[in-house]
């Protein structure tokens, strides 16, 4: 089943808080990278979220959507946010690498998202390899998989394996049963390798600027999901996105999986009005407004607060 | 003879040092050059024991830390420190020189060519510093060596020499290498994760020996744990292991072999998608201790040479393991690099004729086996892994007699399916990792057991 049958996407409170991390990252980078003639790829299934976003916060025009469903192509089309979105319909292994030989395609940076909805592949791996290795210079990467461990294997050691298969030598030999065991640890580790992969193929082809991760985090709405990404950068822009990315407040990494509480409209307005606020805010703060959190909800609200979003029924 | 007519200029240049030499060698190796140094003066320090699997050598109070990033390169060592008469005569010459008594005194070291550290810190970097703090006479001195390898090239004057400076002592004997300013390879090479897992494991294989006697080497603020070989035995599997000396021109070497099979042989022909776990079979040559040629499938062991077949994947699962052990170093078989062996060396070539042996065995009982497979698994699944250290000695290799078993007429099933659908079938299978004949021989079996049912 395709995943817009199975989820109404913008009901998805972690997706959307780490989407909206994302952008305003990818907002602070523009400055150092010129988009002003940047591509947007994604998969914009019918929803678009991101595409809005890239028209709205990046002032991207020209965006690519990949679309392999035949009805959701056509919806795909029906639901284009933007004139100057183009939806392709096939498979992204075969559609992006048709990119690389397109003048035009080449001759801008990219900003692009690949979005699976489904666990890391050997399509997968293969696909981010070749993104890394040819996408034009100063040219932006995402992925999103599926993290759930039980989609690596039934037991630790065939957790190991997998990913073994999948990310090459940047897997240590010494990952721990923890790290393969605790759902959240796995997605975490999983994020840091993939992020790994990413860089080691940039340097692998001696790729000029190499690869500078600028985004690392974990979410679960349903499934266990980790987003990972970077900057393709010249060699003359490299340093300036790397002081960028590692300055306190870029908020791309993140070592805390984003599982934020369901908040009521109430609860939310009651937070919120608290921040932002430099002295702490735990548990005891939250009783003495009148209800409960737990301190890892709590955490999560504090740092995100911004990009929560609230949702409520609109007739249509 | 007449007169030359005049003189070909036939010395060094500094640029074919820094630039062409160290060409010929990997960055890992490099780091592995440098290391050899500590690990001489650690085996300086507990009084020059024959390193062989038997030794005894407690080497747990030395320690070597190694930090390796974009920005640099450190690496520090407890191991004794360099005195300053081997760094004013010995230490910094390029390559050995032919008075040079010093290195010759039976220490069983793994340093001989008088090249690596020089070689190393070029490779690594443009900014160096080597200091060393070491004991004379119950005092401890230090000096350090500062090196500005590109300002060190522009000198035209054909006296080498680095300059030498007193320094305070550190708090324990030993060297302390800095190179900043990295060359770009190496920068490059230092960010990228899949070298630095790649040294580590580099590291853990060719110094398992040592840090099986107690060494500590950390890189990047995580100790290297040691990959061990080991070996199967049982009362049917018994791995070879036995020693000789052999006479070279000036000395004599140790040589001590063990071989043998460390895992069952796949039952799967086929490669499958991922075949890293080949890399740990074949052969392996140690000289004085360091293993300088791991997992050997090439004719520099024995595949492919002399009426043997080239290695296939039918073999996996054997592992052979030579030590060569000398007081004189030079008499040891190690290329410069010390990353594969001299072919020509006689006191290598001396070893061949039980590696043939040992090799047939092994080829015979992968063949046989095919006829047995329930029989051997029965047998292989019994034995034990063995650490080499424990290994009795045992002139043959021992392994399992099969049954010659009445052929059943077979046929072979092929199909091609799309790759997703086989791991999602493998997972359903209860491992995600099994290969593509794994799954198709379960599906068939399923398939058998639900229409056709017991035969």
């Amino acid at each position: 089943m395709p995943s817009f049958d199975a989820v109404n996407y913008s009901l998805r409170p972690n997706k959307t808080i780490q989407r909206a991390i994302v952008f305003e990252g990818l907002r602070s980078l523009s400055y150092a990278l010129d988009w002003s003639s940047a591509a947007y790829i994604g998969f914009g299934s019918i929803w678009f979220a991101d595409f809005v976003m890239a028209h709205k916060r990046l002032g991207i025009e020209r965006m690519i959507s990949i679309e392999s469903d035949q009805i959701g192509f056509r919806r795909a089309e029906y639901n284009r946010p933007f004139r100057t979105v183009t939806v392709l319909n096939g498979l992204s292994y075969e559609i992006i690498p048709e990119f690389y030989d397109d003048p035009v395609m080449m001759s801008q940076p990219w900003v692009i998202w690949l979005d699976y909805d489904s666990e890391l592949s050997d399509d997968a791996t293969h696909e981010l390899r070749g993104v890394v290795e040819r996408a034009p210079a100063n040219s932006a990467l995402m992925v999103t998989v599926n993290a759930s461990g039980k989609k690596y294997g039934a037991d630790p050691s065939q957790k190991r394996e997998r990913l073994r298969v999948l990310l090459g030598d940047v897997v240590p030999d010494a990952l721990t049963r923890e790290q393969l065991r605790d759902p959240d640890a796995f997605a975490l580790t999983m994020a840091d390798l993939l992020q790994q992969f990413l860089q080691a193929t940039a340097e692998n082809c001696a790729r000029p600027g190499g690869f500078v991760p600028a985004f690392r985090a974990a979410y679960r709405d349903k499934a266990s999901m980790i987003t990972v990404g970077g900057i393709l950068p010249t060699i003359e822009r490299r340093d300036a996105v790397s002081t960028l990315v590692t300055e306190d407040r870029w908020e791309g990494f993140s070592d805390l999986a984003i599982i934020a509480p369901h908040l009521t409209l109430k609860e939310l307005a009651v937070l919120q009005a608290q921040m932002p606020r430099s002295e702490v805010m735990d548990r005891t703060v939250v009783q003495e407004l009148g209800f409960d959190l737990g301190e890892d909800q709590i955490e999560i609200f504090r740092r995100y607060y911004r990009h929560y979003p609230a949702f409520a029924q609109l007739s249509a | 003879m007449t007169e030359p007519i005049a003189y070909a200029d036939a010395n060094a240049s500094r640029a074919f040092f820094v630039q062409m030499l160290t060409r010929d060698i990997t960055l890992e190796d490099c780091v592995l050059d440098l290391l050899d140094n500590s690990v001489d003066g650690a085996w300086r320090s507990i009084g020059h024991i024959a390193p062989t699997l038997d030794d005894g050598a407690d080497l747990s109070p030395f320690c070597i830390d190694i930090r390796a990033d974009e920005g640099g390169f450190w690496m520090s060592d407890n191991c004794g420190g360099m005195d300053l008469q081997r760094a004013e005569n010995h230490a910094f010459t390029f390559g050995r020189k032919d008075d040079d008594d010093e290195d010759r005194t039976g220490d069983y070291r793994i340093g001989v060519y008088g090249i690596g550290m020089k070689r190393a810190i070029f490779k690594l970097g443009w900014k160096v510093k080597i200091n060393s703090t070491y004991c004379d006479n119950g005092i401890a001195k230090a000096f350090f060596v500062p090196i500005d390898v590109r300002a060190w090239m522009a000198q035209a004057d054909t006296d080498w020499k680095f300059e030498i400076f007193n320094a305070e002592p550190a708090k324990s004997q030993g060297v302390a290498i800095e190179v900043t300013d990295l060359t770009r390879g190496t920068k490059s090479a230092f960010g990228n994760p899949s070298f630095q897992q790649n040294l580590r494991r580099v590291i853990a294989r060719d110094y398992a020996l040592h840090l099986h006697r107690g060494l500590t080497i950390v890189l990047n603020g995580v100790a290297v744990d040691a990959s061990l070989i080991t070996l199967l035995e049982s009362a049917e599997f018994a791995p070879l292991r036995k020693s000789w000396d052999v006479a070279a021109e000036g000395g004599s070497v140790h040589i001590e072999i063990l071989a043998g099979a460390s895992a069952a042989p796949p039952d799967d022909e086929a490669p499958d998608e991922d075949d890293r776990g080949e890399e740990r079979y074949g052969w392996y040559v140690a000289c004085n201790g360091r293993i300088v040629l791991a997992g050997d499938k090439s004719t520099t062991s024995i595949w492919g040479l002399e009426g043997f077949p080239i290695w296939h994947r039918q073999y996996r699962g054997f592992i052979g393991l030579i030590l060569f052990t000398s007081d004189e170093t030079e008499l040891l078989p190690l290329t410069t690099t010390k990353r594969s062996v001299d072919l020509s060396s006689e006191v290598f070539r001396s070893a061949r004729p039980t590696m043939r042996e040992v090799t047939r065995a092994w080829i015979d009982y992968t063949g046989a086996r095919k006829q047995a497979r329930e029989v051997a698994k029965v047998a292989e699944q019994a034995a034990k892994s063995v650490s080499l250290f424990s290994i009795a000695q045992n002139p043959v290799i021992v392994t399992p007699t099969l049954p010659a078993k009445p052929k059943i007429k077979t046929s072979t099933i092929q199909y091609s399916m799309a790759v997703t659908r086989i791991r999602a079938l493998a997972t359903e299978f209860g491992n995600v990792n099994l290969s593509a004949r794994e799954v198709g021989m379960r599906s068939f079996d399923y398939a058998y057991d639900d229409m056709v049912g017991e035969e």
